[in-house]
């Protein structure tokens, strides 16, 4: 694989362009030209892909569409280009598993095939959700910790100092990312799981300053946490993203290479996000020199990610990469229904049937497109682990007819998607048990009717 | 051929995101004599209009229409000079100064509004993402803008779209500007607590609330 200052260096030596040409005269015109080359084309009926013919497509396409379009770097306005020789050797050596943790919770997170029955995925739960408060906060972290299902957690963000939002870039940012990790790190502690690994790191970071302040030893993340690393929007790479490149990779952290491909963006429909998808695995793997992938497409509009045609090409992307590359992966769903609705479990088991049957890892879903405070629950996601480890069983043949039976229970709600909880709503502050009855009871119906739809869960 | 054969011809040519077709048939109007401000009026803009509903109900998306974006303002070099030298208005609806605030990169939402601002006939001025608040007043200063439009994607970047409407009342140029505010974190609550003149949760309902803006604007000038 190429080296990591030679790939530095590609964004100093590209061709010059605008960003505008970027897109219009290379990437835009490129998508559409391999995927027509490659004929990907949606029914605009199935949720998940069995045919193989078109999975291996969609990954020679990503392979094309990096080769011929190359990545953009906004600071230096240069094309990052690669040739189709270092892409195919960096696929070939991409890590196909990465280890988080320390102690006993130290293990291997692993690229997965689709349609592997017989093996337990890594199961990730939280997300980087605002908390308006330090207790629930620490709370929210604990819970999750707790539940043995889980290998990894996701770790919410709080950025108030002293009862004011402390501002992006401000140096109370800085002491709020610090809070934020310190306080992440002692709900771990609380759980009994000490060495459990983080794999958001850093949530409440807005900028390099303060993802690398809180890196600092004694806040308590170490190296085998992980490290997001976004892309900004497609095909962009900007240099805030290669300074952490070169800082975690220094360190020899793990990196969560990240991104969120927009539906109706720049990529364009279903067959775009779906390419598009796979080809941030591949640049995750030879730009960001990630250990695993954070998927995030999303619909522009709804801000969310269980419509079909997404669903379809997140699945896709993950077969894809699962067949021809084994970069370990796991897909972050934002979700319509808010924490605790009925419309929030069938989107996740819906979303989860279809990318766990097809190579990825479980991972619990953002609730209300995230952007609700205090809305992650920690029952939800238990929940949405055992569906996920039901999931992996089957196939993705087995998966599809499911995945129909699903949709209609929420396709429609997703514009006008059912309001849910915050986790004050659902536990007693002091005994952190679920006091909401009414929360309790939506889950259990929901795991008898997904019983009834041919997916056993069983409680963890 | 009729008037409303070109006109016809000039609407499906933007619908088309045809450029070269776009330029050519604007030539064609030219020499047979129809008013540039009519060849934006009753044929360009209407495309747009088209193309804006497509992008609303998904049948095309944002590469499209860019692509009809930058054939309509390739169209306008072209027949801009021609209204000038003709004496006559400028086309345009309204100024807007558009930016997401201090602090926050996120630039997705805010291009397509820019792109949707100007396939409906405003005149933007896109100061990019990190947006100083001096850099919006001066700016708007500086054109004359009708409305400034501010966007934020997260809970700590917000209190930006506030910087600005204080620092506006500050300088005593409150009345002189619409303000409006938008972008994931924002909800109209939040715009209404720090006196924004409007907000909307899309790009498509914006165009709306621009208007009604401009529009206001008027008639308070009036
Ligand atoms: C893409 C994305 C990014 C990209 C941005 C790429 C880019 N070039 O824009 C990257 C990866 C860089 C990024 C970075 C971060 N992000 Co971000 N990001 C997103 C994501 C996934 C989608 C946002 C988006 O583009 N939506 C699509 C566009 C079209 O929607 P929109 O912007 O809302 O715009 C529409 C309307 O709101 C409206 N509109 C927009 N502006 C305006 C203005 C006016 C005046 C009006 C009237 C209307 C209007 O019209 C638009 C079109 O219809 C959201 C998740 C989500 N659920 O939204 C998170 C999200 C916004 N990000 C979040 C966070 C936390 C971050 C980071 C801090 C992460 C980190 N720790 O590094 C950084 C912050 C960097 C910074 N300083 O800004 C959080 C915010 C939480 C919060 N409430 O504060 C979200 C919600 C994700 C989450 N919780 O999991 N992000």
């Amino acid at each position: 694989m190429i080296d990591l200052i030679e790939v530095f260096d590609r964004a100093e030596t590209g061709p010059l362009t605008s960003e505008t040409d970027y897109y219009m005269k290379r990437y835009v015109p490129k998508l559409a030209e391999v995927i027509a080359r490659y004929g990907i084309k949606w029914d605009k009926q199935t949720i998940v892909n069995t045919d193989d013919e078109l999975t291996d497509n969609v990954f020679s396409a990503a392979v094309d569409l990096l080769a011929e379009a190359g990545a953009y770097c906004p600071e230096t306005n240069r094309v990052m280009e690669f040739t189709r020789d270092e892409i195919l050797t960096a696929c070939a050596q991409a890590p196909t598993s990465a280890t988080f943790g320390e102690g006993r919770e130290r293990k291997a997170m692993r690229g997965r095939r689709p349609d592997t029955t017989d093996d337990r995925p890594w199961v990730h739960v939280g997300g980087g959700i605002y908390t308006t408060d330090e207790q629930v906060f620490v709370d929210t972290v604990e819970k999750m910790a707790s539940f043995s299902i889980v290998d990894s957690v996701s770790v919410p963000s709080i950025l108030h100092i002293r009862g004011k939002d402390a501002r992006v870039r401000s140096p109370q940012e800085v002491l709020a990312t610090i809070k934020t990790v310190r306080l992440a790190r002692e709900g771990i502690l609380r759980s009994g799981r000490v060495g459990l690994p983080i794999i958001n790191g850093i949530s409440a970071a807005s900028q390099p300053a303060s993802m690398f302040a809180a890196t600092y030893p004694d806040f308590g993340l170490r190296p085998s946490d992980g490290f997001l690393i976004d892309f900004l929007s497609e095909m962009v790479v900007g240099y805030e993203a290669l300074q952490k490149v070169a800082f975690y990779n220094t360190i020899g952290a793990n990196i969560g290479s990240t991104s969120t491909p927009l539906f109706g963006g720049y990529a364009g429909g279903a067959e775009g996000v779906a390419v598009t998808a796979t080809c941030y695995m591949i640049m995750g793997n030879l730009i960001m020199r990630g250990t695993y992938h954070y998927n995030a497409p999303l619909h522009s509009k709804l801000h969310l990610s269980s419509t079909k045609p997404l669903i379809w090409a997140i699945a896709l992307s993950n077969a894809a990469v699962g067949r021809n590359m084994g970069y370990p992966m796991v897909n972050l769903p934002y979700l319509g229904g808010g924490s605790g609705t009925k419309q929030y479990h069938y989107e996740m088991a819906c979303y989860m049937l279809a990318v766990v049957t097809s190579g990825g890892n479980v991972f619990s879903g953002h609730p209300a497109m995230a952007v609700q405070p205090d809305s992650l629950v920690p029952d939800d996601h238990r929940f949405h682990a055992e569906i996920g480890l039901a999931a992996a069983r089957l196939t993705r043949a087995e998966a599809e007819p499911i995945c129909q039976k699903l949709f209609p229970l929420f396709g429609d709600k997703l514009k006008e998607p059912d309001k849910g909880l915050t986790f004050q709503e659902v536990y007693d502050p002091r005994t952190k048990r679920i006091v909401n009855a009414d929360y309790q009871r939506v889950m259990d119906e929901v795991r008898e009717e997904l019983a009834g739809m041919g997916l056993e869960v069983p409680v963890s | 051929m009729g008037d409303d054969g070109i006109f016809e011809e000039l609407k499906q040519s933007v619908i088309d995101q045809d450029e070269e077709k776009v330029l050519a048939t604007v030539d064609k109007a030219l020499a047979a004599g129809v008013d540039a401000r009519k060849v934006i009026d009753d044929g360009l803009l209407p495309g747009l209009d088209v193309i804006g509903e497509q992008f609303e109900c998904e049948e095309i998306f944002l590469p499209e229409l860019m692509q009809a974006a930058l054939a309509f303002q390739s169209a306008m070099a072209v027949l801009e000079p021609k209204i000038r030298e003709s004496g006559g208005e400028g086309p345009k609806k309204g100024r807007i100064v558009l930016g997401t605030v201090k602090g926050d990169l996120h630039s997705i939402g805010k291009n397509i509004l820019r792109l949707l601002f100007e396939t409906s006939g405003y005149e933007v001025w896109d100061l990019g993402i990190d947006v100083d608040l001096f850099k919006f007043i001066d700016k708007a200063k500086e054109v004359d803008a009708d409305i400034i439009a501010m966007s934020a994607l997260l809970t700590t970047t917000l209190i930006g779209q506030k910087d600005v409407i204080d620092a506006l009342g500050e300088q005593g140029l409150r009345d002189k500007y619409r303000v409006m505010v938008g972008g994931g974190a924002t909800t109209e609550e939040w715009a209404q607590k720090i006196g924004a003149d409007g907000w909307a949760p899309s790009a498509y309902e914006a165009v709306t609330l621009a208007a009604r803006l401009v529009g206001a604007q008027a008639g308070s000038a009036a």
